[in-house]
């Protein structure tokens, strides 16, 4: 899946996750999936409020590590195209609209 | 998730928590450790506080019991809180106030799972048990109801002489269904410490043809636990990885990344270790959690240290559990009869010969004969569902 940079993103309302020291869980409730973000992940994960674009996402990341706003952009792109794919993550409009 | 048992054990957060809401209940099971009664539960926003204490200390696997849960009139509101909050939502409960509206109440509110208990596939046999006329009907009736709204359902059969023959047919049940379940031995005192449940408790040579089932052994169940430690498996609704190797010498999670929150705010490291280390009337749970004295006796428990058991030479079949060893014997850290006896069982069903736990060895030397003293129990293994699938984006 491509993922714009200008993309927003709001997490599905379904889902059951929590922030544990830095990482995050998260369980698909209709898959008794579990997810875990790392460090990096989980700052993404965090900001993801149905407002912030990708390119603010990771723009934060490169804030927040030693990284560049081009690697810290591919990578959240990457990171929002896994969660949108498994059902995670929906376009803002659409979680809105639940 | 080993990964994250490993965390939140170091790191002492309480991944799990088993709340129950209340002790009152509209079945009256011969073997219950409750008392059925209200001696003052958590009023609703009492309870929502508790949650929010939870979350924010880091629970994310949250099992609703009782009692019959079904029997707050505030239920709804609970889990509507946990979902704000959101905790990963299981449930055990009878079903006997299961509707079609109600599994749908619960499907909008995001529980994943619900645990029934089924005593027999025979109406005479689980009512007899629940001394309700038409229980087993009624908790059958259920299940469909929340499978066809994706909520996974279990089904938990404890074992117990009024029932131990119809194991089998709870399981061609469970399969019939399409529902994982649990066969558990564990015949607990009540919490209150006395023993009436324990008269319906199998002895271990009554468990033998249990113990001896190649249709357990084929689907994967621990009758024969493989290495030392093990907590129990089963018995948790949650498949919150209570077997997990992430435990290493600790016995179980019980105070480390998990406890239990009764109707009236007592939080204890598990049910099965009604050591109260604290009551959110009168301290936040972050201040139990973190400084009880009884959650630190508990933590400091190591298996390898255990001043009996850690030399006990049929340890690998025993499923000895900290709580049961607090309640039945006495003693945290020492051997209880109820899991000798019943390791020396399956050691021999295992083909083990002059298979005697450490503690009969001592007695058998201190007294020259060895004492026969069959009132304990403690353990549970069945069929366990399939570990949840994990994806790590690290």
């Amino acid at each position: 899946m491509n993922v714009a940079a200008s993309g927003v993103w709001q997490k599905n309302p379904a889902l059951a996750w929590r922030e544990i020291d830095d990482e995050t869980v998260i369980i698909s409730p209709g898959e008794s999936v579990m997810h875990e973000l790392n460090n990096t992940g989980s700052l993404v994960w965090r900001n993801i409020d149905g407002q912030r674009k990708a390119e603010d996402l990771a723009r934060l990341l490169v804030e927040q590590y030693d990284v560049t706003q081009e690697v810290a952009l591919a990578d959240t792109l990457s990171l929002l195209a896994e969660l949108s794919t498994r059902k995670l993550l929906l376009p803002a409009e659409e979680g809105a609209a639940r | 998730m080993d990964r994250l048992i490993a965390r939140t054990v170091r790191n002492r957060r309480p991944l799990s928590v088993h709340f129950d809401l209340t002790y009152r209940c509209n079945e009256r099971c011969v073997h219950c450790y409750l008392d059925h009664e209200d001696h003052g539960e958590m009023t609703t926003s009492e309870c929502v506080d508790a949650l929010e204490q939870l979350a924010k200390a880091g629970a994310f696997f949250l099992t609703f019991s009782g009692g019959e849960i079904f029997l707050r009139p505030d239920l709804e509101a609970l889990l509507i809180a946990a979902r704000r909050l959101r905790f990963d939502v299981s449930l055990k409960t009878n079903a006997l106030l299961i509707t079609a509206a109600r599994a749908e109440m619960l499907k909008r509110h995001g529980v994943r799972r619900v645990q029934i208990s089924i005593y027999s596939n025979e109406a005479a046999i689980h009512d007899a048990i629940t001394k309700v006329p038409g229980s087993l009907q009624r908790s059958l009736a259920a299940i469909p109801l929340l499978q066809e709204r994706g909520i996974l359902v279990k089904i938990a059969c404890p074992l117990m002489k009024q029932n131990l023959l119809a194991y089998r047919g709870v399981m061609a049940l469970a399969e019939q269904l399409g529902a994982p379940y649990v066969l558990d031995m564990t015949i607990t005192p009540m919490m209150d410490g006395t023993n009436a449940p324990l008269d319906h408790r199998l002895s271990p040579e009554a468990l033998l043809p249990v113990l001896q089932d190649s249709k357990l052994h084929a689907c994967g169940t621990k009758v024969i636990p493989e290495g030392f430690g093990s907590a129990p498996v089963l018995g948790s609704s949650v498949s919150s990885g209570a077997e997990s190797s992430a435990y290493e010498d600790l016995p179980c999670s019980a105070g480390h990344n998990s406890c239990y929150v009764s109707p009236y705010g007592d939080i204890y490291a598990c049910v099965q270790l009604p050591m109260a280390a604290g009551n959110l009337r009168r301290e936040t749970f972050e201040e139990i959690w973190t400084d009880a004295p009884a959650l630190e006796r508990i933590r400091n428990v190591r298996e390898s240290e255990l001043p009996v058991c850690s030399s006990c030479e049929i340890r690998s079949y025993c499923e000895r559990c900290p709580g049961l060893a607090w309640m039945e014997g006495g003693d945290l850290l020492g051997a209880y009869e109820r899991a000798c006896a019943l390791a020396e069982t399956k050691a021999k069903v295992a083909g083990v010969l002059n298979a005697k736990s450490a503690w009969h060895k001592k007695i058998s030397a201190e007294a020259g004969t060895l004492s026969v003293n069959t009132r304990l129990t403690s353990d549970g293994f069945g069929c366990v569902e399939p570990k949840e699938k994990v994806i790590s984006y690290v």
